[in-house]
């Protein structure tokens, strides 16, 4: 079974929607591709299997994801997943674009989220330290690009981004977010970056559950965290390779000038 | 045509003939790059992250510190106790017990009924490895081994 409700074309990738989208106000978008520990790719994992949110579209591209065709529950989906329900979108992917292909979805997803009219939207992956095997109370980093998006952090728990590099795909997600002044919010924790991290998913999670208001329990994620690094050992390796190239490596470097 | 001329000329079939030598190896070694990492994921896609006979490969990684290599496994549902790590040469062998038996058919299917017992992995680093300089700590399902040059 494969209806789709609209299909349309954006540069080399189309959007599918299976259904009618419609979001309540205020709408968070939660965008999740693999990076750093995994960490935004077990976060919305486990969002979406929390609050149960149905699959309601996709995007994919011949050009600039790999030749893969995901089946879920003997249904074809499309390598990035849309899941929505209540007030939140989420962007899912657990397949990693080319450099080139990363900008332009970038681009695709500034479009998309601005006409799907997401006011506030969440980049949350991990920051890669050297000494997370010791480490176990982890800190979240935040960065927000506009005072709208500032006045939903500014009463947590969470430590200004200040000064440094941040590399990878969510660094092009950014500044695209930048550019189509979307309401944005970095969160950064502290994280392995090689090796899934499912509790600074956790951390996230409880993050953003706090922001949107609606209560989601990262106790089930916190108990099932080494099934979790099991399960996503491949999709780990698969990731570093994309990592190296979109030169992750400059994250431990301190900037000269700041 | 003068000295003078044909000096010029040379020079400049001479310069030609460099940047043509240039770009052939250039190009050549650009070959030679791409081959060996389409060589290196066909070894990846060879060696997946399981085995049929019922073990597991954990995720590592090798830092060069200086004066010393760190290495870090990733030993998810393995029994701490069960950490098995030797020494030989610039290898290192390492084998766990998971604390449960794991069938992978509960998530996707892949893998068949094959059920896992435990981890196994072989790790070659670039020194020969003195056993007495060594360091093993293992922590939440992760062994950190330290091996002093």
């Amino acid at each position: 079974m494969f209806e789709i409700f609209k299909e349309e074309l954006f540069e080399d990738f189309i959007i599918v929607e299976y259904r009618h989208i419609e979001i309540e106000k205020p709408s968070f978008a939660l965008i999740s591709l693999p990076d750093t520990g995994l960490v935004s790719v077990i976060g919305a994992w486990h969002i979406i299997k929390t609050l149960q949110l149905p699959e309601v579209g996709g995007i994919d591209s011949y050009i600039h994801l790999p030749p893969v065709a995901v089946i879920s529950n003997k249904t074809l989906r499309t390598p990035i997943r849309v899941f929505a329900g209540n007030n939140l979108f989420i962007v899912y992917s657990e397949f990693m674009p080319s450099q080139l292909g990363m900008i332009k979805l970038s681009k695709l997803l500034a479009n998309y989220l601005e006409r799907k009219g997401i006011d506030y939207i969440f980049l949350a992956t991990g920051m890669p330290i050297q000494n997370r095997f010791e480490v176990e109370k982890l800190r979240t980093f935040y960065l927000a690009t506009s005072q709208k998006a500032f006045e939903l952090v500014k009463n947590l728990d969470l430590i200004p981004f200040e000064n440094g590099f941040f590399a990878g795909p969510y660094a092009i997600l950014l500044k695209e977010f930048v550019r189509a002044k979307l309401n944005t919010i970095l969160l950064l924790t502290e994280s392995f970056l090689e090796f899934p991290d499912p509790e600074a998913s956790a951390k996230n999670v409880d993050i953003i559950s706090r922001i949107i208001g609606k209560a989601i329990d990262v106790k089930e994620l916190l108990d099932e965290a080494e099934a979790i690094r099991i399960r996503a050992r491949d999709a780990m390796k698969n990731v570093v390779r994309g990592l190296a190239q979109m030169r992750k490596d400059l994250e431990y470097t301190p900037p000269l000038y700041t | 045509m003068t000295d003078e001329e044909f000096d010029r000329l040379f020079k400049r079939i001479r310069e030609i003939e460099r940047s043509v030598r240039d770009l052939i190896e250039s190009e050549f070694r650009k070959i030679l790059e791409d081959f060996r990492e389409d060589m290196s994921h066909f070894k990846e896609m060879m060696y997946p992250m399981w085995h049929h006979e019922g073990y597991l490969r954990p995720l590592y990684t090798i830092y060069d510190r200086g004066n010393y290599y760190e290495i870090l496994i990733d030993l998810p549902k393995s029994d701490e106790g069960s950490i098995d790590v030797r020494f030989h040469g610039n290898t290192i062998y390492i084998r766990a017990r998971l604390k449960e038996e794991i069938r992978f058919s509960h998530w996707s299917g892949k893998g068949g009924e094959t059920r896992f017992h435990e981890y196994r992995e072989v790790i070659e680093i670039p020194t020969k490895i003195d056993p007495d300089k060594v360091k093993v700590l293992k922590k939440r399902g992760l062994v950190k081994i330290l091996i002093y040059k």
